[in-house]
């Protein structure tokens, strides 16, 4: 319970625990240092316990010492070494020698051998492994007597060895190569780092720093590892990954923070530098900065057992567990009823393989991974075959927002002049823009946009679209540019036509941009001066605003028109940027006339205020129809995201994750005017989570959203709440998938039931942490996995219910030989060319079968109520379908009996003299004598006989299980072809076995006459009938005790 | 997801089986109310009831359409099995083990063939007719009593010296023991094709010397007129008396080598016998292993 506790409240009080634990480091490095190997072995225990108990919080925290409060004086000595000359080679090697290499430790991978023999004892292998044995040991005890043939059961149980072996080798290739493509994600290209050794810079390998290096970084790179900086220029870096924060955060050398991770002076290994440059001390190497301990975190989270291994356990057990009571029973019986140890043994052993539905797991397994290939052909690329169906079973998504639900890239959504708002089109493909371009303030607004816009597309693009090129700049400018390139056409030239005279670049602290250029109308000789930037700080350098083109003095009308749009945009979530220009009179700015930027030496004051412009980052498209098909589908989709709660809601307003009618407690509370306090917060549907209000909550807090709304954003939160958030979802029994992209999303993935990765912007360790990568990070393709999920689901069901029925009519031969004594019907080797033979393909097939009815109408299924296998099903195949198939295989059995002069009045009890080998005149029932090799050929007629029927019959099984309620005239016979693929090879395997094989002796199979394939034709069409009348009867009552019995 | 892994302890278990099995508060019985149970019970009583029903309606056509006189095929009853008396089988098929001077050995062995031979004896054999043509006794109509066909007559004196008549010993104690071969039955089968089959007996593997055998009834001979076989039905047949009788050929080895077992093999030659089958060491031979001991 503790150890539980504290995994739930690790991360909350995560920074508070932060100075106790990072005595407790290092005070263990102490420790391990002075006291040597002997101490270290306890100090490991102790420490393994240590971490169990604090297994989150414990990780995350020591490593990062107090190296941010320090001086860079007081680093060098603490390190050792000299911000100009940096550490000596030698003393670099030994630092090296004993930290280790530069790198993360890769996650302990568990060995193949391992994974290997857990393929041979997983699933029915124990039971099939315990027939083999037994098949060994009365082998032994045959030989041991001196039995004239015990080879038989010799051979039969390295058959079922065999059987075992191969199946988990199958299982283990399965495997094996679903992990080979991800292996392909996590290599990565060797890095390079710039060090400053022994006085000189050099360039060494990442993985070769150690701590008290001194490195330089630039713009662009990758930092090589947890850095203290000491020098920078203009450094900012993004600590997306691991922080979630999308916008590039500014480095310095000052100690601006208590938490490490928030101050200034600390650059994170595998963040980037975006821009600037930076010298610092290396403080951190590998698994010792933030990042390894991130992914030491992440595999301390276990992995969940996904919800189709939890089924396949169940199943695996019910069918054990049928399989040894009924094994166990009639040992007792045969036992009781006088037969030898021995021969009761062998019938337990017959007993086992006809209950194990041999091939099932391998077709489990199969149709699986083609499920796992249909999705990955619709980017979504499962790294785990069970987790297939765990995106079928999902009942909430956390998503992140951008990328995910939205184009990740700033767009144009909103211009506002001439007093009016249009919006732009901000669809991925936009070719045109459908709103009034007539008016001269567009004229002017969009040479403003044209012009005062650094951002320029990379060459050697004009072939791909507007949409698609590669752009060098900002994301606001890269979206001014495509905007103006859309609607004006070749924005270059018209830049190159309007010269540039001077520029003053975007800074943070004037907020604006501001070129000069000549016109492109040669009569006019003014040099057009253009600006944009903060709205605000435009509108107070204009005395004019254009309307209609002409203009106009700005008078507090005007300004307060300007207020409520700037205020409208900027509620919807929108970046918003004002526009202004002046053109110079010509007498005052000459041609000639020297422009300065420096002394300003131009009018930045009284302009003419043109227009706003708004930018989001879109939704995209496809989003807002996949949101709406989860709703329906019963899966409720949280937004979590680090955004700002405004642009979150309105993003999530836009995809529909908060619909058009629902309001949040503050939006109730501003309908009606009364303070939030006052608002029953049952009636809110929807709400909005500050991530500031979330680390405040109690879980009963949050389990209280999490309950009471059923459209929730979590905004501004930090990837650690992101876990609590996952946590407090599957607490209410949700099955929950996580998106993410960030090395810091990766314990969120893990603990996920199903992580979800971005292809394209993910992390390494996202795509590790992950059970599946979204190849186009588009959320509608996670709609399309659900989709698959649940229809895989639906289709295992069938692919179960059609193998376990025949188990009954391979099981039945065995009791009624046990009771009735009649010879063998069936033999073990027969079973087993049925369950890995005619059976395979067309239950393989049924994985084929399309959806009954819109399976994303329905809610997801109750992991608790919702079984695989469930009593129905198993019910309904065991006791009725199997034992029509049973009676139709004995009506052929007793025909080719009787037909041979063995009439089924004969048979009964005649077990012993017909298995005597001293009996050579066995007499029929028309007074013929056979000998012993007669009867026995006989017998494996009777084998082939009872094989076929069964074959015969499964094949009406099979069509039957394509639908568990609509007729099969409603789903259509010939839909799926690969039903017909599996009845063909199905007749077709047993054609071969009877007619081809039909002389091996040791198989037991001999060539049947023909008409015999046609003595359980009636019983199939019978099967056939029954099933749909127990549809039509489903379909007609609902709800009704047919309904609930016979409906699987 | 916790919950749903958290290991139950046993006591545990047995609450929620022990809640399973009857639960107070939704009055289920084993996850059912006692009248679903009851409406469940009458469906699969009716289901069973409906298909033993049909099992037994198919099993009667079956029967309707069976010939009672000869079984629908005999492809699998192609060439007679052979069988021979005394049948001591081992571990490893027929094993005749006995010796001379200790009559506890093969007294066990004589009974056996007097009592197969009763069978054989003119009181059981009086319905049988007498026949002596040595060709197929073919009858298209039913001539015998109650609508059968008439057998003709076997009797064990036939056999003579080892009829159990002259010799109640079968010459064990001589050392040339007597056996008996009998042929199986097999409806309307023609053996030999017009001429007799017939015993031969000789030893199996590196016997240097030939065996020497006495055969009864003369050449050791199947005569034609016990053939063919016409089934039960039609070849009257009660427990006590035997309408058909299989014929037997008795064979005397004489010169049976002493105190080491040998391997000998008894063949019916003639057409439409095989005994090549490698899988069957009794279809139209007979494998035996002697050993006599003095």
């Amino acid at each position: 319970l503790l150890q539980k506790k504290s995994d739930v409240y690790s991360v909350e009080d995560l920074w508070d625990k932060r100075s106790r634990k990072t005595d407790i480091g290092d005070e263990e490095e102490k420790y391990k240092d002075l006291k040597g190997n002997k101490k270290k072995r306890r100090q490991k225990t102790l420490r393994k316990k240590w971490r169990t108990f604090y297994s989150l919080s414990f990780s995350l925290s020591f490593g990062i010492q107090d190296d941010h409060k320090l001086s860079a004086s007081e680093l060098e000595e603490k390190y050792g070494t000299s911000v100009n000359k940096g550490l000596s080679s030698a003393r670099a090697a030994e630092i090296l020698a004993r930290d280790g290499p530069n790198s993360l430790t890769p996650p302990k991978a568990t060995p193949e051998i391992v994974k290997f023999l857990k393929q041979m004892v997983g699933g029915f292998s124990i039971l099939l492994w315990i027939g083999a044995v037994f098949s060994w040991i009365s082998f032994g005890i045959q030989l041991a007597q001196g039995a004239e043939s015990p080879f038989d059961n010799l051979y039969l149980g390295v058959v079922l060895a065999l059987v075992v072996i191969l199946t988990g080798i199958f299982a283990y290739y399965q495997e094996a190569k679903s992990t080979n493509i991800m292996a392909s994600f996590s290599k990565m290209i060797p890095q390079q780092a710039l060090v400053i050794r022994d006085a000189e810079k050099k360039e060494l390998p990442a993985d070769q720093l150690v701590v008290g290096d001194i490195v330089e970084i630039k713009g662009g790179d990758r930092i090589p590892a947890d850095i203290r900086l000491i020098f920078t220029q203009g450094c900012k870096v993004d600590n997306s990954s691991l922080t979630g924060e999308s916008e590039p955060q500014s480095r310095s050398c000052d100690f601006t923070h208590e938490n490490p991770l928030e101050t200034r002076n600390i650059a994170f290994y595998s963040t980037t530098c975006v821009e600037g440059t930076a010298t610092g001390i290396v403080i951190n190497t590998g698994d010792r900065t933030v990042i390894g301990r991130i992914a030491s975190l992440t595999s301390g989270v276990g992995n969940e057992k996904t919800p189709i291994a939890i089924e396949i356990e169940h199943f695996v057990y019910l069918v054990a567990g049928v399989a040894i009571s009924i094994g166990v029973l009639f040992f007792i019986i045969s036992v009781s009823m006088r037969y030898k140890i021995l021969d009761s043994i062998i019938f337990l052993i017959g007993i086992i393989v006809a209950n194990v539905p041999e091939g099932l797991l391998a077709t489990v397994t199969v149709s699986l991974s083609l499920t796992a290939k249909r999705m990955a052909k619709k980017n979504c690329l499962v790294k785990n075959l069970e987790a297939v169906e765990t995106l079928g079973s999902t009942s909430i998504i956390c998503s992140d927002k951008t990328g995910t639900l939205t184009q990740n890239r700033m767009t144009v959504a909103h211009l506002w002049f001439d007093n009016q708002i249009y919006s732009a089109d901000t669809s991925e493909d936009q070719t045109t823009q459908p709103f009034d371009q007539s008016s001269p303030s567009w004229t002017a607004l969009s040479k403003i946009v044209t012009l005062c816009n650094r951002a320029e597309f990379r060459p050697g693009q004009e072939n791909l679209p507007i949409m698609k090129r590669v752009v060098v700049g900002d994301a606001s400018e890269t979206a001014l540019l495509k905007f103006a390139e859309v609607i004006l056409g070749d924005v270059m030239s018209i830049r190159a036509r309007n010269r540039k005279v001077a520029e003053i670049p975007f800074n943070s602290t004037n907020k604006f941009q501001l070129s000069i250029h000549e016109t492109d109308d040669p009569n006019d000789k003014r040099f057009l001066l253009v600006m944009k930037g903060a709205p605000e700080r435009i509108l107070e350098r204009c005395s004019t605003i254009m309307i209609n083109g002409k203009e106009e003095p700005l008078d507090s009308e005007k300004a307060e028109a300007f207020q409520t749009a700037y205020m409208e945009l900027g509620g919807l979530g929108e970046r918003v940027l004002g526009f202004c220009h002046l053109y110079l009179p010509e007498d005052e700015f000459p041609d000639t006339y020297p422009f300065d930027t420096d002394s300003m030496n131009f009018p930045t004051s009284n302009l003419c205020f043109v227009g706003l412009l708004s930018m989001i980052d879109p939704p995209r498209s496809t989003v807002p129809d996949a949101v709406s098909k989860c709703r329906s589908a019963g899966i409720k989709v949280i937004m979590v995201t680090g955004d700002h709660p405004i642009t979150a809601k309105a993003i999530a307003k836009s995809v529909g994750i908060i619909s058009a009618t629902s309001e949040t407690v503050e939006d109730i509370a501003k309908r009606l005017n009364i303070p939030v306090e006052q608002v029953n917060r049952r009636e809110a549907t929807a709400a909005v989570v500050n991530g500031m209000e979330l680390k405040d909550m109690s879980l009963q807090q949050l389990d209280e959203i999490l309950c009471n709304h059923s459209e929730i954003v979590f905004a501004r939160t930090s990837p650690q709440q992101k876990l609590i958030i996952v946590e407090g979802c599957q607490r209410q029994g949700a099955v929950v998938a996580v998106t993410g992209d960030g090395v810091n999303d990766s314990p969120a993935l893990k603990k996920a039931d199903i992580g979800i990765a971005m292809g394209i912007a993910g992390s390494d360790a996202a795509k590790n942490a992950a059970d599946m990568v979204l190849l186009d990070d588009n959320f509608a393709s996670i709609v399309t996995g659900v989709e698959e999920g649940r229809l895989i689901f639906d289709n295992l069901k069938k692919t179960i219910a059609y193998t376990l029925t025949k188990n009954i009519a391979e099981l039945c031969p065995f009791l009624i030989y046990i009771i009735a004594s009649i010879p063998m019907p069936i033999g073990t080797i027969t079973i087993l060319f049925i369950d890995l033979g005619t059976d395979i393909i067309p239950s393989v097939a049924l994985a084929y079968e399309k959806a009954e009815s819109d399976i994303m109408n329905r809610r997801p299924r109750n992991k608790r109520k919702d079984r695989l296998v469930n009593e129905q099903l198993a019910v309904y195949s065991y006791l009725q379908i199997g034992i029509m198939q049973s009676v139709g295989a004995f009506i052929t059995y007793f025909t080719v009996y009787a037909e041979q002069g063995f009439l089924p009045s004969t048979l009964l009890g005649v077990r012993v003299d017909w298995e005597n080998n001293a009996i050579n005149d066995f007499e029929d029932s028309y007074g013929q004598q056979w000998t012993k090799y007669q009867r026995m050929y006989l017998q494996w007629t009777g084998y082939t006989a009872f094989f076929v029927s069964i074959t015969i019959q499964q094949v009406a099984d099979l069509i039957i299980r394509k639908t568990r309620r609509n007729s099969i005239f409603q789903q259509g016979l010939f839909r799926n072809k690969v039903i017909w693929v599996g009845i063909f090879s199905q007749i077709g395997i047993a054609l071969i076995l009877t007619y081809g094989l039909g002389h091996v002796t040791a198989l037991n199979f001999t060539p049947l006459r023909f008409q015999y394939w046609f003595v359980a034709v009636p019983f199939a069409i019978l099967i056939w009938v029954y099933d749909e009348v127990r549809k039509l009867f489903i379909r007609r009552y609902p709800g009704s005790w047919w309904d609930k019995n016979m409906y699987y | 997801m916790a919950t749903l892994n958290e290991k139950k302890t046993c006591s545990e278990r047995m609450e929620n089986f022990r809640r399973f099995v009857w639960n107070p508060e939704t009055r289920l019985f084993m996850g059912r109310t006692l009248i679903n149970w009851v409406w469940i019970s009458l469906y699969y009583l009716a289901f069973y009831v409906v298909m033993s029903g049909l099992f037994a309606l198919s099993i009667y056509s079956l029967m309707r359409t069976m010939n009672p006189y000869e079984p629908d095929y005999q492809d699998q009853l192609k060439s007679p099995g052979v069988t021979l008396r005394p049948d001591v089988y081992g571990d490893r098929g027929l094993q005749i083990y006995y010796n001379v001077s200790d009559n506890k050995t093969w007294e066990g062995l004589v009974t056996t063939l007097r009592t197969f031979l009763a069978a054989y004896t003119p009181a059981a054999q009086r319905l049988n007719i007498n026949c002596t043509s040595d060709t197929y006794f073919i009858q298209d109509t039913f001539d015998g009593p109650n609508k059968t066909k008439l057998s003709c007559k076997f009797t064990s004196d036939m056999l003579q010296n080892c009829s159990g008549i002259t010799d109640p010993t079968f010459g064990f104690p001589e050392g040339s023991p007597c056996f008996i071969i009998k042929m199986n039955r097999i409806i309307k089968f023609f053996p030999g094709n017009g001429t007799a089959p017939r015993v031969d007996c000789t030893y199996v593997g590196d016997e240097s010397r030939p065996l020497e055998v006495d055969y009864y009834p003369m050449n050791g001979t199947f005569n034609l007129h016990y053939f063919p076989y016409y089934g039960k039905k039609a070849n009257f047949k009660t427990s006590f008396l035997n309408c058909y009788s299989n014929p037997l050929v008795a064979v005397k080895f004489l010169n049976i080598t002493r105190n080491v077992e040998v391997k000998i093999v008894c063949k019916v030659i003639g057409a439409g016998i095989t005994f090549d089958n490698v899988h069957d060491p009794y279809e139209g031979k007979t494998l035996l292993k002697n050993t006599c001991k003095e």
